[in-house]
């Protein structure tokens, strides 16, 4: 049985943090078995520190010296400076606000679909399979897929003269682009917050729904006042999952679909880190760029995880 | 705790802000070891470059018997992401294949100056522009290349127009396209911007009916005048020919790789600005269009008293690793590589034109022919002389013309300031 | 509650569109892989004029796909194994054996989600290859690891918690070291949740390639997402070989996805559940 108040770290409420365990403070305990918690959590902890913590912590490190001839050299917070004169970073850093302006709707998408289907619409089944493909496949084929549907004299055109709309540039208008690439990272990732939705909707419990129901209660009353609370824990979830979702893995589709264009209209931050390390030969600048992207991703995850505590109370 | 956690934090906070490590690595070594050479490029996985490869590796060890040689062949998408991250982690190849221009300029400093090892095949190729630097040479040539303009014959003669004589000015041209649009139904021009390429093109296609003779040269020299009438109607020309609708639909998400010669090819368009060697070029055109009836035109004049040439440089070539571990047995590899056996199979296979003035294509039928005339009278290519990061500006502010998002003015300004700074 | 039949139906056609337009790409694609360079060049959106396998066999073959296949299977096999071991046992840790700073560790693996590959890519490709990781299997494999530990721990911390303490304890008393608990306990009654959390990280691990690209630069190592993308170079206009290449990478996805459907969902679900 579930008990404990954080939906993430659960312990028996025993003493909550105290150390008073009575196996493991009884006197005579091989020392073995005392240090059983840290052998067992030290391969974790040593390859997290290694292969993630340094490096980021190198990475500022770098952040502070220069590139080419100034190699090792410190430049203090040059990079930096150099950063948000580039017209292109910034363009990135917009994009991120555009993202995060999005992101409720890449929530609502799944949860909408999720509640149709928990509410047997006809064919509730195929759906439910279907939806979850895109997600299998890695995004560098769903880019290059896109690309030619997608295209001024591709199917999606086609689509739309056929009921007499005029074609779109979808990847080449400016205006369009970030949002056409959007909308291909949502078509590729709606169903893995379906599938959580769904199992939210499992441990709903089926007598508050039929309470409603027999109060007369119309559908979207219901979903506001009977699905939305009772799902509060797995709306958090998919909001934090999709936003480090848009936020850090929409390199592959941006690489092969827009190459950041046009313009630059579609750069984001990991993608100017990218080109910035290889092509144009800075990695000094792409470390300092790295770094602001970590402090943006902090401050945009613990602001949201706040508001949606705040936003969700339940108990 | 919490004492311990913020001493903790403040600890490795005062670490990370010392800036006392260097993001490229200093000690740098290559992958390669005594007896072993490591070659990079992005076509020697090609089926086109076997033949080439082979020749170059036996020429090479005739003078080498005990040393191997590795190619290792990766994407091109990504080759100067994985080249940089190699040399950064100095785990760099001996041998390097590069773009001519920009890309191989930025890196001189990585890379050994060939000038002495070269010296006895100064004269037999060509293209030693694009491979140098501050008057050293970091690269042997394999291939020529350049801009040439194609034309697809059948569409103007089905226009009325003389497929032997293309339009020399650039009024005539204007003509030209309202009739091929009319007649053929076809837009005039191929574009295809997505990269940034499109504008490269343009500028190094058209460049030598723009500017001035003198201008064109002091350019290539390095002393390049952005406020110039001349050079800014380079970016005016590239809007004006969108905005009368002269180009391809979706220019800005056309991949000029391959999608605009597809379209070249598939007869969606009358023209391209194509390239005089490997692909984009005469080499895959002639089979689909027919070799009579692809043809080759120098720019129409633009302005009064210019004279229209092809514009080309050396395409790709090979340099060597400054720290490689014997540079005399690097270099021999980049001779073997630009060896004339070697690139009369290269030539012939993947349809380029060589760097070897000896070496003369065979089979390209008269599009070939004709850019092969041009060669003498040719001039170095525009947008070769400016650097990566230019390029990369300068292709971003093209895709905001075509958008009308920015106006000329504005985008030769942010060009020019990348250029000066 | 539910409104009139009607309603039911129109929103069951808008879904069943969206059900095609997910997938319409992959049949697309199969369409692709179907023609040949030159049909593909003069008509991009046809239908193919036969079905043809060649480009699939060349692929395979020439394109260098079956070593590329192989790598992938090595490393993502060396990395799922490690992670769920690893991932196991400091989720065991985590969720039943309190000691100091648990939490602490807990929060420090739920911030390091939050680290982009990006942000991390320059200065991880100089430790590696400082320590002569780069281009070989282990130093992919470890990539790989430290890449997807964080959700892993997150998934299987939050799967274990919910097997209630009594039963560790009374393991406990019978005398079982916390070892034995994991080996006896831990491990089997975590099946399922190992199940699903492995195949969810064998995906993220075979389409990648980001991390691969980096950490391997050199063609005997090289995995199948990144062969896959070589396979359009500079100048390749051979779309349907590309395209080819494209089915023979997510092939095999697609064959586990189809029987393991469940479990995979469930992996997704192990973490998001209350409690």
């Amino acid at each position: 049985m579930p008990n404990g108040d954080s939906p993430l770290l659960v312990r028996s409420a025993p003493a909550g943090r105290t150390d008073e365990a009575p196996a493991a403070r009884a006197p005579g305990r091989p020392l073995g078995e005392r240090l059983a918690p840290f052998v067992l959590i030290a391969p974790a902890l040593l390859i997290i520190l290694i292969f993630r913590l340094w490096p980021l912590l190198l990475g500022v490190n770098f952040s502070f010296t220069g590139d080419g001839e100034q190699n090792g050299a410190q430049v203090g917070l040059g990079n930096y400076a150099e950063l948000f004169d580039d017209p292109v970073f910034r363009i990135a850093l917009r994009n991120v606000g555009l993202l995060v302006l999005l992101l409720p709707i890449a929530v609502a998408i799944p949860g909408l679909l999720a509640t149709f289907i928990f509410l047997k619409v006809p064919g509730n089944r195929f759906f439910r399979s279907v939806y979850f493909f895109p997600a299998v496949l890695s995004p560098v084929i769903i880019g290059a897929i896109f690309n030619l549907l997608l295209s001024v004299d591709g199917p999606l055109n086609a689509v739309l003269g056929f009921v007499g709309l005029d074609p779109v540039d979808w990847l080449g208008d400016s205006s369009v682009a970030i949002f056409s690439v959007v909308g291909v990272h949502i078509w590729a990732t709606f169903g893995m917050g379906l599938v959580v939705f769904l199992s939210g909707f499992a441990t709903l419990d089926p007598t508050l729904l039929d309470a409603a129901r027999v109060d007369g209660a119309s559908t979207p009353q219901v979903i506001r006042h009977v699905i939305v609370p009772g799902l509060s824990r797995t709306i958090q979830f998919v909001f934090v999952t999709t936003m480090i979702g848009m936020l850090t893995s929409m390199f592959g589709l941006l690489f092969v679909m827009t190459g950041g264009g046009p313009g630059g209209s579609t750069y984001l931050p990991e993608f100017y880190i990218w080109i910035q390390q290889g092509q144009m030969n800075r990695p000094a600048l792409a470390s300092a760029a790295s770094t602001v992207l970590f402090l943006v991703m902090l401050v945009v995850g613990l602001a949201q995880i706040a508001i949606l505590r705040r936003g969700l109370k339940e108990e | 705790m919490k004492q311990r956690a913020l001493w903790l934090a403040v600890l490795i906070g005062s670490l990370a802000l010392t800036g006392c490590g260097s993001a490229s690595s200093r000690k740098s070594s290559t992958s390669g070891s005594a007896g072993k050479l490591v070659v990079w490029d992005w076509k020697s996985s090609d089926k086109t470059a076997t033949n080439y490869v082979a020749k170059a590796k036996a020429d090479f060890a005739k003078k080498h018997p005990g040393t191997t040689v590795e190619f290792v062949a990766q994407p091109f998408d990504q080759y100067y992401t994985l080249l940089g991250a190699a040399i950064q982690s100095g785990k760099g190849p001996d041998v390097i294949l590069f773009n001519g221009g920009g890309q191989l300029r930025d890196r001189a400093d990585s890379l050994l100056p060939l000038d002495e090892y070269v010296a006895p095949d100064k004269s037999r190729l060509a293209g030693w522009d694009a491979f140098s630097k501050e008057g050293k040479i970091y690269a042997a040539p394999i291939t020529l290349q350049g801009h040439p303009i194609y034309y697809n014959k059948t569409f103007y003669s089905k226009a009325g127009l003389d497929p032997a004589k293309p339009p020399a000015t650039w009024d005539a041209m204007i003509s030209a396209c309202a009739a091929l649009k009319k007649a053929a139904g076809v837009p005039c021009f191929a574009q295809g911007n997505k990269e940034g390429y499109g504008i490269q093109f343009w500028m190094s296609g058209m460049g030598s009916s723009i500017l001035t003779p003198d201008e064109y040269d002091q350019w290539i020299a390095g002393q390049r005048d952005w406020t110039s009438p001349n050079v800014k109607k380079i970016f005016s020309l590239w809007k004006e020919v969108n905005d009368k609708g002269l180009n391809t639909t979706g220019p800005n998400s056309t991949a000029m790789f391959m999608d605009m010669y597809t379209k070249f090819e598939a007869g969606k368009a009358a023209n391209v600005i194509g390239l005089m060697s490997d692909v984009g070029g005469w080499h895959e055109m002639n089979p689909i269009l027919g070799a009579e009836n692809l043809g080759v035109m120098l720019p129409p004049v633009v302005t009064a008293g210019t004279t229209p040439s092809l514009a080309y440089d050396g395409g790709v070539g090979y340099g060597v690793a400054k720290w490689t571990k014997d540079p005399a047995l690097a270099a021999d590899m980049v001779r073997s590589l630009t060896s004339k056996d070697a690139l009369t199979a290269y030539s012939a296979d993947a349809g380029a034109i060589a760097a070897d003035t000896t070496v003369t294509v065979t089979g390209g039928g008269p599009a070939a022919a004709a850019i092969t005339a041009e060669i003498k009278d040719g001039k170095p290519a525009l947008h070769v002389a400016l650097s990566a990061k230019t390029q990369e500006v300068m292709g971003r502010v093209s895709q905001q013309l075509l958008a009308g998002k920015i106006t000329v003015d504005d985008g030769v300004k942010q060009i020019a300031a990348s250029d000066k700074g | 509650m539910r409104g009139s039949r009607l309603g039911k139906w129109v929103i069951a056609v808008g879904m069943a569109a969206l059900a095609i337009a997910t997938i319409y790409p992959m049949l697309f694609t199969v369409n692709v892989a179907m023609k040949t360079q030159r049909e593909y060049i003069l008509d991009r959106f046809s239908l193919s004029s036969g079905l043809r396998w060649e480009n699939i066999s060349t692929a395979w073959e020439s394109g260098g796909m079956a070593r590329y296949f192989v790598n992938s299977l090595i490393v993502v096999t060396g990395a799922v194994v490690l992670l769920l071991l690893i991932g196991s046992m400091a989720g065991f840790a985590l969720s039943h054996l309190r000691f100091r700073g648990s939490r602490a560790l807990f929060l420090g693996c739920l911030a390091a989600l939050f680290v982009p590959f990006q942000v991390i890519m320059v200065p991880l490709a100089r430790t590696m290859a400082d320590t002569g990781l780069i281009d070989t299997y282990p130093g992919l494999i470890l990539a790989y690891v430290a890449q997807f530990l964080p959700f892993t721990i997150y998934l299987m911390t939050s799967y274990y918690s919910r097997i209630p303490s009594e039963i560790v304890d009374a393991a406990r008393i019978d005398g079982n070291s916390p070892y034995g608990v994991y080996r006896r306990i831990m491990l089997p009654m975590g099946r399922p949740a190992l199940l699903s959390v492995g195949v969810l990280n064998a995906l993220f691990c075979w389409n990648d390639v980001l991390i691969a690209l980096l950490m391997t630069p050199s063609p005997e190592r090289r995995t199948l997402m990144v062969g896959v993308t070589s396979l359009r170079g500079q100048y390749t206009s051979d779309i349907p070989l590309f395209a080819s290449g494209v089915l023979i990478a997510a092939v095999p996805v697609l064959v586990i996805y189809l029987f393991l459907q469940r479990q995979i969902a469930d992996g997704v679900t192990a973490g998001s559940m209350k409690g």
